[in-house]
C-alpha cells in the first residue's frame, strides 16, 4: 500500500540550535486493539505556535493528553523542556491546557478561577493580585472578576480558560479546539487574538484543530494527521504548495488530482502519460527520483491553472460549471476523458467571460504540478 | 394561564372537564394522604384522653411527654444513631459513589449491582441475618449493633444519591484542577466536593430520615435498654393508643417537615446563586 509514515524534517524546519521544548520519539497509544497514535515523532521548539491538524478522531486529543499527563502513551518517549515526563502526575508537569470544554470551575469566580495554579504553586497576597489582575486585562476580562462563570457568554468563559492556563506561565501551552464552540466571527477575532497573544508572551503553543483554515492562519507550523500517523510537518506555505502526499493535498485548500504513468525522469522534471494517452509534465518532490513506468499521481491547485495557452501543460476542456465567489469564479471544466478541472479565475476588470457549454482551452505550468507520494 | 395559547374555542371545550376530574382526583389524594395526619395532630391536643371525642384544647400531652424520661431516653438513643450512622454512612458511601464513577476496577459492575440490590433488600430479611451475625460473631447487642446495621443499609443511598450528582459533572473539570497543579488530595477538597456537595447532603438528609424512621431492622438488633424512638412508641402502643403517642408524633412529624423544608431550600438556594 502507501507508506504514511512521513517523519523528515522538512526542508526548512528551525535551526537544529534552536532549544526544543517538546519532543515526542516514537509515541505509540492504543486503546484495546485500536491504535489511536502511531509511532509519533515530532520536536516542538520554543516559542513556536505549533499546530496539530486533522479530522476529527485522528489522534489529536489524545497526542495532547499524553504530553499534558493524563494519558501514558504505550511506547515512545515525550520530553518536555529536556526533561523525560514519563511517570510524572499532570500536576508536576510544566505545561498548562485550555481544554476543549473550557472545564471552568463552575463554583469559583472569575479571579478565583484564574488564581487556583498561582494558589497550589503557593503564590500569595498582592503577588496574587497583581499577576491575576494583569492575566485577565490581557484577555480584556477586567471588571469581570468578581462573575461567577454561568454569568458569562461562551467566548467569555474561554478567555476565563485562557488567563487561567497563561497565568502560570507555562513552559508550553496546550490548546485543544479552543474555538471550537464559538461562531464564526468571534472565532475569526480570537484567532487573531490568540495568535497575537502567543507573540506577546513567548510561550510555546500546541494547538489543536481541524479546521485547516485556522490552522493556516494562525500556525508557525503544523503536523498534519490521519488514523494517528503524521502525514507531513511543515510551515503552512509550504504544506499548501508542496503536500506530500494525497491526503495533505486534498485536506489543505482544493486541488485537482491526476494519475498516471512515469514515462522519464529529468533531475525534478518528471513526464508521465495519463490513461487518455496525452502527456503531463509535472516536478517530483524535493529529493525524490520517481521510478520511470510507476504509477504516481500529481496535483495542481486550481488557482495556478489559467485559461490560454500559455503553459507547459495545455489541454481543451468544456466549461461544465461556473460559482462566483465574490474576489474570484470557479470554472468546473471537463476534460475530453471525462476527468475533472477546477480553476479559479480572479474577477479583475478585464477578464473574460465564459459560458456553460463553452470550448476552451486551458494551460498550468511543470513547477505548479507536483508529484505526489502515497 | 389554560387557553393562553389556544385561540380555538374547541380545544378549550374539550380540555376543562378532564381538568375538573384531575383537580378531583389530586384533591382526594391529598385527604386520603394527610387527613389521618391532621386528625392524629388535632387529637393530640385533646383535653381528654379519648383519641375519638374532642373536649376541648390542652397542652397536657405535650407536657407528660416532657416528663416521661424514657421517652426522652428513647429520643437521645435515636439522635446518637441516626447522628452516627449519616456521618459514617455519607462518608463511606460519597467515597463509593466516587470509585464507581471515577475509576475502572475489577468487579465493578458487580459492586455497582449489589448497590442498588441492597436498597431493595427486604427489611425483614436485612434484619434476620444481621441478628443471625452479631449472634454469630459474639457481638453484644445494642447502640453500636444498631449505629453498624444502619451504616451497612445507609450506604447504598447515599451511594446512589452522590452518584447521580457525580455523573452529570463533566470530568475535564477535575482534570483542570490537576492540570493547574492539584493534587489528587486537592482535587477532591476544592474541586469535587464543592460541586458534589449538594448531593452529598442530600445523601445525608436521606440517611438520616431513613435510619430515625427505620423498625424492622432496629427490631431485630436492638438489645435491652437500647430502644430507639420507633421501639418506644411501638412498646407504648401495645398498652393501647394514647393522646401522648399522637403529641410525640406530631414533634417528629414538625421536626420532620423543618428538616426536609430546610434542606430542600438550601440546595434549591445553592443552585440557583
Ligand atoms: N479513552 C479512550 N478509550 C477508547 N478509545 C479512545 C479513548 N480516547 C480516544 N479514543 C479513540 O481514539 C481516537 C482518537 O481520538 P481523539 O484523540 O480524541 O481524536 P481527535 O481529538 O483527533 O478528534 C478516536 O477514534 C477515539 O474514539
Ligand atoms: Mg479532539
Amino acid at each position: 500500500m502507501e507508506d504514511r509514515r512521513i517523519q523528515e524534517r522538512p526542508p526548512d524546519a528551525p535551526p537544529v540550535d534552536r532549544k526544543v521544548a517538546v519532543a515526542l520519539s516514537g509515541i505509540t497509544k492504543r486503546f484495546g486493539d485500536f491504535v489511536a497514535v502511531d509511532d509519533l515523532n515530532l520536536d516542538i521548539y520554543e516559542g513556536e505556535f505549533f499546530s496539530l491538524l486533522g479530522p476529527s478522531g485522528c489522534g489529536k486529543t489524545t497526542t495532547l493528553r499524553m504530553i499534558a499527563g493524563f494519558e501514558e502513551p504505550g511506547e515512545g518517549e515525550i520530553s518536555v523542556a529536556g526533561q523525560p515526563v514519563q511517570g510524572v502526575p499532570p500536576y508536576r508537569r510544566p505545561v498548562n491546557t485550555v481544554f476543549q470544554s473550557y472545564a471552568i470551575f463552575p463554583h469559583l469566580n472569575v479571579f478565583d478561577n484564574v488564581a487556583f495554579g498561582l494558589r497550589r504553586a503557593g503564590v500569595k497576597g498582592e503577588e496574587l493580585r497583581q499577576r491575576v489582575t494583569r492575566a485577565c486585562k490581557m484577555v480584556q476580562l477586567q471588571g469581570f472578576e468578581k462573575r461567577k462563570p454561568r454569568m458569562l457568554s461562551g467566548g467569555q468563559q474561554q478567555r476565563v480558560a485562557l488567563a487561567r492556563a497563561l497565568v502560570n506561565r507555562p513552559k508550553v501551552l496546550l490548546l485543544d479546539e479552543p474555538l471550537g464552540a464559538l461562531d464564526l466571527k468571534l472565532r475569526k477575532e480570537m484567532q487573531l487574538e490568540l495568535k497575537n497573544l502567543q507573540h506577546e508572551v513567548g510561550i510555546t503553543f500546541i494547538y489543536v484543530t481541524h479546521d485547516q483554515e485556522e490552522a493556516l492562519t494562525m500556525s508557525d507550523r503544523i503536523a498534519v494527521m490521519n488514523e494517528g500517523v503524521v502525514q507531513q510537518v511543515a510551515d503552512p506555505a509550504t504544506l499548501y504548495e508542496r503536500p506530500r502526499n494525497r491526503f495533505v493535498a486534498n485536506f489543505i485548500g482544493q486541488t485537482n488530482l491526476f494519475s498516471g504513468t512515469v514515462e522519464s525522469v529529468n533531475g525534478e522534471k518528471v513526464t508521465l502519460v495519463v490513461p487518455d494517452g496525452a502527456k503531463v509534465e509535472a516536478v517530483a518532490q524535493d529529493g525524490a527520483e520517481p521510478e520511470p513506468g510507476s504509477e504516481v499521481h500529481v496535483a495542481v491547485r486550481p488557482e495556478k491553472v489559467r485559461f490560454g495557452a500559455a503553459g507547459d501543460n495545455v489541454c481543451t476542456a468544456e466549461v461544465r460549471q461556473i460559482v462566483y465567489l465574490g474576489v474570484s469564479t470557479q470554472y468546473i471544466t471537463w476534460l475530453p476523458d471525462g476527468r475533472k478541472l477546477a480553476l479559479y479565475q480572479q474577477n479583475i476588470q478585464d477578464a473574460g467571460g465564459y459560458d456553460v457549454g463553452d470550448e476552451v482551452t486551458v494551460s498550468w505550468d511543470a513547477r505548479n504540478c507536483l508529484v505526489l507520494g502515497g | 394561564m389554560r387557553g393562553r395559547n389556544s385561540p380555538g374555542f374547541v380545544h378549550k371545550g374539550v380540555s376543562r372537564l378532564p381538568d375538573r376530574a384531575l383537580l378531583l382526583m389530586a384533591a382526594l389524594i391529598y385527604i386520603f394522604l394527610y387527613a389521618p395526619i391532621l386528625v392524629l395532630m388535632v387529637f393530640s391536643f385533646n383535653e381528654a384522653r379519648s383519641t375519638q371525642v374532642w373536649e376541648g384544647f390542652s397542652t397536657r400531652w405535650y407536657v407528660a411527654l416532657w416528663n416521661d424520661q424514657s421517652v426522652l431516653d428513647a429520643f437521645y438513643n435515636s439522635l446518637i444513631v441516626g447522628g452516627t450512622s449519616t456521618i459514617v454512612a455519607t462518608a463511606i458511601g460519597t467515597l463509593t459513589a466516587l470509585a464507581l464513577t471515577r475509576y475502572r476496577f475489577r468487579g465493578k459492575s458487580f459492586a455497582d449491582s449489589t448497590i442498588y440490590a441492597a436498597t431493595v433488600m427486604p427489611e425483614i430479611v436485612v434484619g434476620v441475618s444481621l441478628l443471625a451475625f452479631f449472634v454469630a460473631v459474639g457481638f453484644g447487642l445494642g447502640l453500636t449493633t444498631i449505629i453498624i446495621a444502619h451504616v451497612a443499609f445507609n450506604i447504598s443511598f447515599v451511594t446512589i444519591v452522590v452518584r447521580a450528582r457525580l455523573s452529570g459533572m463533566d470530568e475535564s473539570i477535575e482534570e483542570a484542577a490537576q492540570d493547574l497543579g492539584a493534587n489528587p488530595v486537592t482535587t477532591f477538597l476544592r474541586v469535587t466536593l464543592p460541586l458534589i456537595l449538594p448531593g452529598v447532603m442530600a445523601g445525608a438528609l436521606l440517611a438520616f430520615t431513613l435510619s430515625f424512621d427505620d423498625f424492622v431492622i432496629t427490631f431485630f438488633v436492638a438489645g435491652v435498654g437500647s430502644s430507639t424512638l420507633p421501639l418506644k412508641i411501638y412498646s407504648m402502643i401495645k398498652f393501647g393508643v394514647s393522646p401522648v403517642i399522637n403529641a410525640l408524633s406530631t414533634v417528629i412529624l414538625v421536626a420532620t417537615m423543618i428538616l426536609i423544608l430546610g434542606g430542600s431550600r438550601f440546595f434549591m438556594g445553592k443552585e440557583d446563586r
